[in-house]
């Protein structure tokens, strides 16, 4: 079963999030998720001391020597493996991605983001190059705007169209639910049903935007 | 979203992981600025572990009663030789 590594040397672009969404909605689909924890700030550790979602099995700790190794202990029939790494240039991504079957570099749609962030894709370009096989790669753009498709955002994705880049739509929403998934624990769809979980904001809109953002991935990994 | 099996179906690529390959890799990260930033570890020789062993010639259980009672006390072993000496001072 695939491996996803969501990279990017930006720290706060939304690679965390995006790893507790897809993990959740995965295993929502019934599937086996492995989340290996990657960065000092052990956010997915703090989600999951909350309460992982059924079907999500979390590893910490993970490091530059034991990424290689972790990854393919935990690959297997049935299995999902999702990466979260460090907003850090390090050869622990580029250990990360060399085992990937997707990499999803998260981008907030600024101009600082994209550059940065077109590092890790021009590193997942090369190391195609250096290992002689393709590694499938999309840029999703996060923490956009509900109500208005900004004019930046609009530049950002020609310009990453143009340059043949996959874009994943929908882009994930500036939404207050996914902030507070990392208070509470659990996924979306718990929160919903939760009366008590107070997230200040619209839990369907973001489990609507959730579900979509995972069924484009998965359409990737077929 | 619905249906394991639709996810079931999912098979992930085989990618051979010899040392060859991550030595490749690391190389083509260092050259692009992904280079190794694991923490290096505190240099010289690591603490002895404690054995609350005050002198060779004290017996481990008295060692044990003064370190335990000294914690009770929220204060070091030495600090406490001190009072008891103060106190054995103190009665000649």
């Amino acid at each position: 079963m695939p491996v996803i590594v969501m990279a990017s040397p930006k720290g706060g672009v939304g690679k965390s999030t995006c790893a507790v969404i897809l993990a959740s909605q995965f295993a929502r689909m019934g599937a086996d998720v492995t989340v290996l924890d990657c960065d000092p700030n052990k956010s997915l550790t703090r989600w999951a001391s909350h309460g992982a979602p059924s079907g999500v099995t979390l590893k910490s700790d993970v490091g530059r020597s034991e990424i290689v190794p972790t990854i393919r202990s935990a690959d297997g029939d049935g299995k999902i493996v999702i990466v979260d790494l460090e907003g850090v240039a390090s050869q622990l991504v580029s250990r990360a991605i060399s085992q990937a079957d997707l990499v999803i570099v998260p981008m907030q749609p600024t101009a600082l983001d994209a550059e940065i962030g077109s590092e890790a894709l021009a590193l997942v370009r090369e190391e195609e190059e250096a290992l002689g096989r393709s590694i499938r790669h999309a840029v999703v753009l996060t923490k956009t705007s509900a109500a208005v498709k900004s004019r930046v955002q609009k530049e950002l994705e020609e310009q990453l169209s143009g340059a043949g880049i996959d874009v994943i739509e929908p882009s994930l929403v500036a939404r207050a639910a996914f902030s507070e998934l990392f208070a509470y624990g659990g996924d979306l769809t718990a929160m919903m049903n939760d009366p008590e979980m107070v997230t200040g904001g619209k839990v369907d809109k973001a489990l609507a935007n959730a579900q979509a953002f995972a069924e484009a991935v998965y359409e990737r990994l077929k | 979203m619905n249906g394991s099996n639709r996810l079931a179906g999912l098979k992930a690529r085989p990618k051979d992981t010899t040392v060859e390959e991550v030595r490749r890799v690391d190389e083509v990260g260092e050259a692009r600025g992904f280079l190794d930033r694991t923490p290096r570890k505190k240099p010289g020789r690591k603490p002895s572990p404690r054995t609350y062993q005050l002198h060779p010639k004290v017996f481990p259980k008295v060692g044990e009663a003064i370190a335990a009672e000294a914690e009770r006390l929220g204060v070091t072993q030495g600090q406490l030789i001190e009072i008891l000496w103060e106190k054995y001072e103190g009665s000649h």
